[in-house]
């Protein structure tokens, strides 16, 4: 059973109709990922006997009659999510060794359903960025091309073939860049959809919990059992009493997708041929498309980065060294703070952290974040408005290719990556990062975004639109 | 004094919740260091706060107490700062829109006439743990161990307007807002044990003067009554200092209570150097009008009502009424004792007096004290079944509080039991009437002293054993013959 031409549900199937066993699957899946983890470093951890044992449970539940609706599927999730059995670095390497107290409740609701995690993926810095460039064990390799970043190591995970579906958070763009320059899709959903416990957000504001998978029809098959009211997350309350979709039938002409001109005119010629082309295709499978007004994308970058920086600044005020980190004597308090810091957090979480505090300190925070505030509030207001004038809006998702691995780049230039992802992030709606095309070997992708609980017809498009078949896929050369 | 004195106070107040502010850890004291912890708590990254619905309630039922207007929308805020007693690296706290705002309670002034004082807000925030630095040994000093058992326990912080006149105000602004919380049944107020803290801020002026003075900010008092020395202190200390032509620092004091006398803190961040923010984990906080309004309604009785009813519906003295209501748990004590011994002025006087005395002795609260409404029951009891006499009733009652022993063991035990006997008393009336011709000649010469003269040779004879009643009768008859 090859993973990347499979479906969940055909593979859950084969588990269950005793095909292959959970144990089969799992243990070829852990062997391959020990051998492509080599060349790609797409994983912080792999699990070993523990995820064996979990299949062989799932293999005996299965000979008790029960279904387990994700039998056997292999996940990888990303190393800002806590998962009691492996390691959770967080993307620090003092916390290389973290043992975490706590699960995510995605893990715990995956693994219910029968799903093993194979593995922790790479992050950046304190899960701060969008590449893994600035990870402390070095960045993930872009499958189809080496000399890249892969932008996130789950989208990896899922574009080699390792793992079905990986498990990520997206603040500013991470799994949806990622996805983008993998080839695959991914999912961030509504405020509140899925569950943040167990989450080390950088920044709670706009942190959410999403799934990358090789197709929308597999994100479609998990998405309900992923979603929901937990308790422990408060912004989970909107699903308290159960999620009001919002389905709306694919191809039929009653579905407008709006096209914001001025956004595609932030890309270069090639590129931006893709997305026309894109629209035409829309159009030509009976969708109508409509050109729509989408203002503020670099306000609404610029915002973001400031509330982010903000809040980080506090999310990782934590990491004191009391409680994590080793410990050390010191002849003060402020040295042992200082020194815990500098080893637990690196170069790029401590200029975040850094610029966070200015941003906040007396005088600025009216400058400053008072006024990200309002611009958040223009620009959830500016997405609202364009759900007036269309059903679904398309966007592009990065704004260049992959970065290179060797190549040094600012740090302002790699934040402004995030100038089509950070917007709809502050929008709180949901994005379906889908592939749109392809320039020489690079796979691009492109954002379906709708609004409040309208995943399930962003996946529905999604599962119709763009090149269905990227070829013989990453790692054919 | 010339000056008129300006005090202002910061009063923090635990909740009587079961749970913690932010998570399930029990609010409860424990010895044992971090027992009451768990990842939310702690400040572990993934682990995410919920707001205990219990918590708002009581700070809600403080609020209505305290006549505040109540937010139907406010929100969680984080104030922070580093310090290794705060997990998170900053306290959850409200600090742009308090959950109470515009409310006043009232005292008497130090005219004696009822005067407001204005309350200008009440929020909501979680505690931090506490610092165990290490003594003794050869690295005294060098280390300190953190218990993160009190941290994420909710408290409110009510803070008033400048209203407050002297020294003895705030004393009196003190014991009236604990007496609300205590009868709101949000907070037991001990100040010894933290469950009340107080910060003050005095400053002076000249009568008349509408700005403020410099003020300065009083901490680490641990007694209402070091509130009010602490502030006599800086007032006479600030007063000395503007007679002398100089002007008062804004400072941080801190009261040393062994020494009686302020220390100057390090500088303290001003509120805006916290870099308050909205926390965006947790929800806002939505009430209805209705909440609010179910809140007031439910108001338990507080301190005067209750004194009101306690004449009414007990027949008691008005003194009385207000001794017995003076702290609810003293109030809860002696209704429990009627529900089990419903002679009103008889269980007052008990109350008020002898167990009263106990429990200042030891420093107790009555909820505290191991002789129990039922204790209490049983001893009157006692003496009205004659077992034994009112004296040595009180006896009993020094016993109790000071072996733990319940009341009848004490009487077996020490045999106090009452001498009813009347054989048993005949001989001794016999003898205190033969060694005492004199006492018995005045007696009939129409003295009727002498009488009670002789009954206490017979309680002395009987360490105060002897049915004083029997004993009268006894000396009456044999005398009279
Ligand atoms: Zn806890």
């Amino acid at each position: 059973m090859e993973l990347r031409k499979t479906t969940v549900y055909q593979a859950v199937e084969a588990v269950l109709e005793g095909e292959v066993t959970a144990h089969q699957v799992i243990g070829k899946t852990i062997k391959n990922c020990s051998v492509l983890n080599e060349g790609l470093n797409i994983f912080t951890s792999i699990a070993g006997i523990d995820a064996l044992e979990q299949a062989e449970a799932i293999d005996r539940k299965i000979q008790n009659g029960e279904k387990p609706p994700l039998a056997g599927i292999p996940v990888a999730v990303k190393d800002d999510l806590c998962y009691g059995v492996l390691p959770t670095s967080l993307g620090s390497a003092a916390f290389n060794e973290f043992m975490s107290p706590v699960t995510a409740t995605v893990v715990e609701r995956l693994m219910d359903a029968g799903a093993v995690v194979i593995g922790k993926t790479n992050l950046d810095d304190m899960g701060q960025g969008s590449t893994t460039l600035s990870s402390p064990t070095g960045p993930t390799v872009n499958p189809w091309q080496a000399e890249r970043a892969a932008g996130s190591a789950g989208a990896a995970a899922v574009a080699t073939g390792i793992c079905m579906l990986a498990v990520e958070s997206d603040s500013g763009g991470a799994l949806r860049q990622g996805a983008s320059h993998c080839g695959v899709v991914g999912l961030r959903p509504t405020t509140g959809r899925i569950s943040r416990y167990g989450l080390n957000a950088h920044c709670s504001s706009f942190a959410r919990v999403g799934v990358t998978a090789f197709s929308s029809e597999n994100i479609s098959g998990i998405l309900d059992l992923v979603s929901g009211f937990d308790e422990r997350d408060a912004a989970t309350a909107v699903c308290r009493g159960g999620i009001s979709e919002i389905i709306k039938n694919p191809g039929s002409e009653d579905m407008t997708i709006g096209y914001p001109v001025t956004a595609f005119d932030h890309l270069e010629p090639d590129l931006r041929e893709i997305f026309e082309q894109v629209r035409d295709q829309l159009g030509s499978r009976g969708y109508r498309t409509k050109e729509i007004d989408l203002g503020l994308l670099r306000e609404g970058l610029q915002a973001y980065y400031v509330l982010a920086l903000a809040e980080a600044s506090s999310n990782h005020a934590r990491f004191d060294g009391i409680r994590f980190g080793k410990g050390r004597e010191t002849d003060s308090l402020e040295e042992m703070y200082r020194q815990s810091r500098s080893e637990i957090l690196g170069k790029e979480a401590r200029r975040r952290s850094i610029f966070g505090t200015f941003l906040l300190s007396k005088g600025n925070y009216d400058r400053y974040y008072r006024q990200a505030l309002k611009i958040w509030k223009l620009v959830r207001q500016h997405f609202e408005a364009a759900f007036n004038e269309c059903d679904l809006l398309m966007l592009p998702v990065a704004k260049n290719l992959p970065r290179p691995l060797k190549e040094e780049s600012s740090y302002l230039d790699q934040w402004s990556d995030d100038l089509f992802c950070a917007p709809v992030s502050l929008s709180g709606m949901p994005s379906l990062c889908v592939p749109a095309g392809q320039i020489d070997q690079f796979p691009i992708g492109m954002q379906l975004v709708g609004p409040p609980f309208s995943e399930k017809t962003l996946l529905a498009v999604g599962s119709t639109s763009g090149p269905r078949d990227m070829g013989e896929g990453p790692l054919s050369q | 004094m010339k000056y008129e004195v300006v005090i202002g106070l910061e009063v923090h107040v635990e909740l009587l919740t079961e749970c913690k502010l932010f998570c399930s850890c029990p609010n409860r004291f424990a010895s044992e260091p971090n027992v009451n912890t768990c990842p939310v708590c702690l400040g572990f990254p993934g682990a995410m706060p919920q707001m205990s619905r219990e918590a708002l309630q009581q700070a809600l039922t403080a609020s209505v107490a305290l006549n505040c207007e109540v937010a139907l929308y406010s929100y969680f805020d984080r104030k922070n700062y580093f310090y290794p007693d705060m997990p998170k690296g900053y306290q959850i706290s409200q600090y742009y829109i308090p959950l109470g705002s515009k409310g006043f309670l009232e005292i008497e002034d130090n005219h004696g006439s009822l005067k407001k004082v204005g309350i200008g807000r009440v929020h909501m925030e979680e505690d931090a743990g506490k610092l165990v630095h290490e003594a003794g040994g050869g690295t005294a000093g060098r280390s300190s161990m953190v218990d993160y058992n009190r941290a994420g326990v909710p408290l409110i912080e009510i803070v008033t307007e400048p209203d407050l006149r002297s020294s003895e105000e705030a004393r009196r602004y003190l014991e009236k807002l604990k007496s609300i919380m205590q009868y709101a049944g949000v907070s037991d107020c001990k100040m010894e044990e933290g469950s009340l803290r107080c910060d003050a801020n005095v400053s002076l002026r000249m009568p008349g003067d509408q700005a403020f003075g410099v003020k300065t900010e009083l901490k680490n008092m641990n007694s209402f009554r070091a509130v009010e020395k602490s502030l006599d202190h800086e007032i006479k200390r600030q007063a000395e200092i503007l007679d002398s032509g100089e002007k008062v620092a804004t400072q941080t004091l801190r009261w040393n209570e062994d020494k009686q006398e302020t220390i100057v803190m390090r500088g303290k961040l001003e509120a805006d150097g916290y870099r308050c923010f909205a926390d965006s984990e947790l929800a806002p906080i939505e009430l209805t009008a209705e909440e609010v309004e179910q809140a007031l309604q439910k108001l338990p009785e507080m301190a005067e009502e209750r004194a009101q009813r306690f004449v009414e519906e007990y027949g008691l003295p008005e003194y009385d009424a207000g001794v017995l209501t003076a702290s609810r748990c003293m109030a809860d004590y002696f209704e429990s004792c009627l529900n089990l011994y419903n002679k009103p002025k008889e269980v007052s006087n008990w109350v008020m007096g002898a167990f009263s005395a106990h429990l200042k002795n030891a420093g107790l609260e009555a909820d505290q004290a191991f002789f129990s409404p039922e204790d209490m029951a049983e001893l009157l009891k006692m003496i009205d079944e004659q077992v034994i006499s009112g004296k040595i009733a009180k006896k009993v009652l020094d016993k109790v509080f000071e072996s733990g022993k319940k009341p009848r063991q004490v009487v077996e035990e020490e045999g106090l039991l009452q001498i009813s006997d009347q054989s048993e008393l005949e001989a001794i009336v016999d003898q205190v009437i033969a060694e005492n011709p004199d006492t018995v000649e005045s007696y009939r010469g129409g003295k009727s002293k002498a009488l009670g003269h002789m009954v206490g040779q017979v309680m002395k004879a009987t360490r105060g054993k002897a049915n004083p009643q029997l004993v009268n009768e006894l000396l009456v008859k044999k005398i009279d013959g």
